[in-house]
């Protein structure tokens, strides 16, 4: 059976943001609003010691598409909105989401409100309102001389630079009123190619494949390194592991 | 009240019904069985360009589905980037895509300027703006004052010729002012007096076994980032690396040693590093050379015999010992630049240990200061005792990139008037006795941007009546921006060729929309990295959502026209004649033709086939387009040892004759002394001192007591140079830059220092120099080094746009560090001393 996964080398890693902001354009997030990060991939960052002697980390998080998904067992549509593929992807459906936000509420890894420098792989698209408001605007800086969101958008998109896929279970611009997240780039995974994050990755330091196959590099690097998963404790079994150190201890 | 469904759907929930429903069923399989044809990405075609979010000049391509760019990646031919770009190519899709674009051409009706005056814009036609520009561009030579027109040239391609070189000089007017010594002049006076190069370095990450990183952080900005990213961590398994730098950078982070040197100290640091490898017989013999007995006489505190020591590919290390190494020992620097001496004795034996392959990798940091022309000349000078110049695994020039120059018969095209005005003196002083800007050895060589300001206020060495600026933003980009606001407030009439309306903008009389450089602009690019020279087209990947120019070729050419019809036809007819279809020699009839056939003429030896230029092998205009950019091939290591180094001695110099004969060269200009040169520069060397790499206690602004931080300027990852502030994903992902906070103009502060103050996490406080006042968002971090601050450039915008200001016109969004930053000048070389060392400041909770 295969299992996909992430391994994310934070030696390699330089923190630098490129990953995220791929994935917002690949998957046409929106942007901040109502305490929702709408990033499906982010950053934690972590400080330790006092000057000069100090330990930084910045922790690439996204999905981390857990073998024992609390969002899953959470979700209490019929048949359920978020659940397991058969290679180990927790997937979304849009069609069926509730917008109940049970799944966010479960997920250890989520919150439902996120203050500034807070993180959420989980977000929710609030009902009644535009995708994104930003693009639904119709003032301008500068009456006649500069262009208004409403404008741009009526001549190009909303976003404007909308990255038009098809998957059967979620949308490339997803409706109001359902919870959204990282879907490890399904539709571009089952077309042959990797998730867009880790081709985006500048430092190579976002590896996918399958778990379960022992020739995988996935399962190599695993082997060779002590990996590291968060929140170990909540037994969610996540499928992004993380190896090696951020920073050099001095 | 409303309830919403999911609010309702909570309360059921928690009532039981909904989970009542899902119990005891597993639903994934049968859910799996609904599971229709996955159909992926839909049809778009990836198209090569430029990005120029920074000084990488990166080649990229654009995916682009329905006329709409909607992704961006490094292009794939690149043997700079791999296929990648940095976080600031994914972020440009929100600056080609942003609703405060100006839409068609304005002019103002509100004749008063100032800050927070309300221009009051208002739509017009093209042809209004471009007959109004001509028709004040002719009253200017008509009236003789042809010469107080002036070109201000920001972020360019190399059709800049056109634009910046050609239109001015054609027209008539010395005042083609760029913006080049806001970036990094010093940096490059500190290699061209050592090693014979005007010029940023390469650095050969795959090969180097001590990477030595010194005021910048290559991994966020700098000159080769994709390429940086990819390779810092597979340098540091393979060797090491060290950091010197008043930030805890990314890269200190990674680094084994992370020397938090107080700004503008740097000089003392270099050179005891040096003087710890001299002193224990460490440097690098096949580069330096060695005494000739072969026994090491380089003893703290004394003198060496100059014929005592046999030099090789360098020249005057013992001289440079003799009146500065032999006295800065480590003691002595750490005590002038805060850091701990046993650290510099490390960092000097592990280099040693590793050479030559090591890569001195200098950043402006510590050169662009106030009196950071010798910190740059000491930094760069350890490359040369490691022996990782111009080597392998160490810091490399470039290939040749095989461009055409400027064809030279537009000087044809310069009449009477224009060929005694373009010998003007600049606005910028270049060349005055206080304003050296010595580029490549010449007194007046270089720009002085940051002296233009200046030179307006003063009219000297004439009035500015007239000003055409381009992707610029002076009046915020230059440090002392109220300066600036006084100069643009006093010229009548300024263009502004933009994107947005900027503060530069807020001053201008007309304003003209312009293209985004990564997905509509046309151009080229010159650029290096990773051991290969490169050509990179910006192409127009997409059309603009609104007519825009490519301000460099279609302006020209607009107001060649116009100026035609007003009876001065030289542009146009020189335009037209001087660049036709290299292939056919067809002259162009209107201004994107002309785009096109300028962009063929400057690139054309890499795909006509006519002569081997080495590298990429391309074959035609078509697949040039297609590709987007060609690669040379790989750089060749040691090229100017054995004597081919570009200095007077031919040799690298540790005491630059280059710089003697510069200094001197200047002196005589103005019947002084070369000490007298130095004096109105604010340097405190004398003598001999002058031509080598030395110390020099930091110029700071204001008193210790009333100012007692000092203040440094950092460039956030996110910055795309300074186009990225109205764009939401640079606020909601500013926690990429180590320390600083999303959606807040940070200033970070030890934790040490704000509990003095008591200031706390996150309280408003008030940031005063001397210079100027403003304020941010406290953040304590602990990777800031005490009695300093420091805060990221970017912020602080009362124009720009809707995004980047607290209110557009009228109220920053935080503060500009140039307003913080008091006017100055690196007076050697020009530069603006863009990183705030001699910035103090008090800090208030506000």
């Amino acid at each position: 059976m295969t299992q996909y996964a992430m391994v994310i080398d934070l030696h390699k890693c330089m923190g630098c943001g490129a990953c995220a902001l791929a994935c917002k354009s690949e998957n046409n997030t929106a942007m901040r609003r109502n305490g929702q990060t709408h990033n499906w991939a982010d950053y934690q960052h972590d400080m330790s010691g006092t000057f000069p002697k100090l330990r930084y980390t910045a922790r690439p998080v996204l999905c981390n598409h857990c073998s024992n998904a609390p969002c899953v067992e959470a979700c209490p549509v019929e048949p359920k909105a978020m659940f397991k593929t058969k290679e180990g992807i927790t997937m979304h459906n849009d069609e069926r989401c509730i917008g109940c936000q049970a799944c966010q509420d479960a997920c250890p890894y989520s919150r439902m409100e996120c203050k500034i420098g807070e993180t959420s792989v989980i977000s929710y698209n609030e009902e009644g309102e535009p995708y994104e408001t930003f693009y639904a605007d119709k003032t301008a800086a500068i009456a006649g001389g500069t262009m208004s969101g409403a404008e741009l958008a009526a001549k190009t998109d909303n976003p404007p630079h909308r990255t038009k896929y098809n998957h059967p279970d979620y949308q490339d611009v997803r409706r109001d009123g359902i919870t959204e997240k990282c879907i490890f780039c399904e539709h571009r995974v089952k077309k042959g190619e990797l998730p867009y994050c880790v081709v985006s990755c500048p430092a190579k330091a976002r590896i996918f494949g399958d778990i379960n196959d022992p020739k995988s590099e996935v399962s190599a690097l695993l082997k060779k390194h002590k990996p590291s998963v968060l929140k170990p404790h909540e037994g969610t079994k996540p499928n992004v592991y993380y190896i090696r150190e951020y920073s050099v201890k001095k | 009240m409303k309830i919403k469904r999911r609010d309702f759907l909570k309360l059921s929930a928690a009532g039981g019904a909904a989970v009542a429903l899902t119990k005891g069923k597993s639903l994934n399989a049968f859910a799996m069985s609904k599971r229709g044809a996955i159909k992926g990405e839909s049809p778009g075609e990836w198209k090569a360009s430029t990005c120029q979010g920074c000084t990488t000049w990166c080649p990229v391509e654009v995916f682009v589905q329905d006329g709409r760019a909607v992704k961006v990646r490094g292009n794939r031919y690149s043997k700079q980037n791999d296929g990648n770009c940095c976080p600031r190519g994914h972020l440009a899709l929100q600056q080609v895509y942003d609703p405060d674009r100006i839409k068609v051409p304005m002019k103002r009706t509100n004749p008063k300027k100032g800050r927070g005056v309300d221009p009051k814009f208002v739509p017009i036609s093209w042809d209004e703006a471009l007959n109004t520009i001509a028709d004040q561009m002719m009253e200017l030579r008509n009236n003789d004052e042809s010469e107080k027109y002036a070109l201000m040239r920001g972020r360019y391609t190399y059709l800049r010729d056109v634009l910046y070189e050609i239109m001015t000089k054609v027209y008539g007017s010395p005042n083609n002012i760029s913006h080049s010594s806001m970036c990094a002049e010093a940096e490059k006076f500190g290699v061209y007096y050592t090693e014979g190069q005007w010029a940023y370095r390469d650095y050969d990450l795959d090969k180097t076994k001590y990477v030595l990183i010194w005021g910048c952080d290559p991994v966020a900005s700098n000159r080769m980032i994709p390429a940086t990213i990819k390779r810092l961590g597979d340098a540091a398994d393979r060797g090491s690396l060290a950091v010197v730098d008043p930030r805890y950078t990314t890269s200190a982070a990674k680094a084994n040693e992370w020397l938090p040197v107080d700004p503008g100290s740097d000089g003392a640091v270099a050179c005891a590093i040096a003087h710890v490898m001299l002193t224990e017989g460490l440097w690098y013999k096949p580069f330096v050379g060695d005494f000739k007995d072969g026994k090491n006489r380089f003893q703290a505190g004394h003198n060496v015999n100059e014929t005592d020591f046999a030099e090789k590919e360098s020249y005057g290390i013992v001289k440079w010992w003799n009146l500065v190494v032999k006295d800065m020992t480590p003691a002595k620097a750490a005590k002038l630049a805060g850091v701990d001496a046993d650290q510099i004795k490390r960092i000097a034996r592990g280099m040693a240990k590793a050479a030559p392959n090591v890569c001195v990798w200098m950043g402006p940091g510590c050169a662009m200061q106030a009196r950071g022309a010798y910190n740059g000349m000491a930094v760069h000078a350890l490359a040369g005792l490691t022996g990782g110049v111009d080597n392998e695994g160490g810091s490399m020039q470039t290939a040749k990139i095989p461009v055409n120059k400027a064809p030279k018969a537009y000087k044809e095209y310069l009449d009477d008037v224009a060929k005694k005005k373009t010998k003007y003196k600049k606005i910028d002083q270049r060349g005055y006795l206080n304003s050296p800007a010595l580029k490549k050895g010449k007194s007046g060589g270089g720009v002085t941007t940051n002296n233009a300001a200046t030179g307006i206020l003063n009219k000297d060495p004439m009035e500015i009546k007239m000003i055409v600026g381009y992707m610029n933003n002076f009046v915020f980009a230059n440090n002392g921006t109220e300066k600036w606001e006084k100069a643009l407030e006093s010229v009548p009439f300024i263009v502004h060729l933009t994107s947005h309306a900027s503060e530069f903008s807020m001053y201008s009389d007309i304003i003209l929309p312009c293209r985004i450089n990564l997905f509509e602009r046309i151009g080229f690019v010159k650029t290096k990295a990773n051991g290969y020279a490169t050509c990179s087209l910006n192409l127009n990947t997409v059309e603009p959502v609104f007519r825009a120019l490519n301000e460099e070729t279609e302006f020209p050419w607009l107001i060649g026209e116009k100026l035609k019809e007003r009876g001065f036809p030289n542009l146009i007819e020189c335009l037209r004649d001087v660049y036709p279809d290299p292939e056919t020699g067809k002259k162009a009839t209107n201004s994107m033709e002309f785009t096109e056939y300028a962009l063929k003429y400057y690139t054309k030896k890499m795909w006509d086939g006519k002569e081997d230029v080495g590298g990429d092998k391309i074959n035609g205009w078509a697949e040039m387009k297609k590709r987007g950019m060609w690669n040379s091939d790989h750089y060749e290591y040691r090229k100017h040892w054995g004597g081919h180094f570009k200095t007077e001695t031919k040799k690298f110099e540790f005491y630059s004759e280059t710089l003697k004969k510069a200094l001197s060269g200047h002196a005589e200009k103005h019947n002084t002394s070369v000490d007298k040169v130095l004096e109105a520069c604010n340097y405190t060397a004398r003598g001999e001192l002058a031509f080598v790499p030395h110390y020099e206690e930091p110029m700071r602004h204001g008193s210790r007591r009333e100012y007692p931080f000092v203040f440094i300027d950092y460039k956030s990852r996110l910055n795309r140079e300074g186009r990225s502030a109205n764009n939401p994903w640079y606020y909601e992902f500013k926690h990429v830059d180590p320390g600083d906070v999303g959606e807040q103009d940070t200033l970070r502060l030890n934790p040490g220092d704000a509990r003095k103050l008591g200031i706390r996490d996150g309280d408003r406080v008030r940031i005063t120099s001397t210079g100027g006042s403003g304020y941010s968002v406290a953040r304590l971090w602990e990777g800031v080094k005490p009695g300093t601050v420091s805060k990221s450039f970017g912020q602080g915008h009362w124009a720009y746009g809707r995004t980047a200001a607290a209110e557009f016109g009228k109220k920053e969004r935080g503060i500009n560090n140039n307003t913080i930053i008091p006017w100055e000048l690196e007076r050697l070389s020009g530069s603006n001393p863009r990183n705030g060392g001699h910035t103090l400041v008090k800090i208030e909770k506000a």
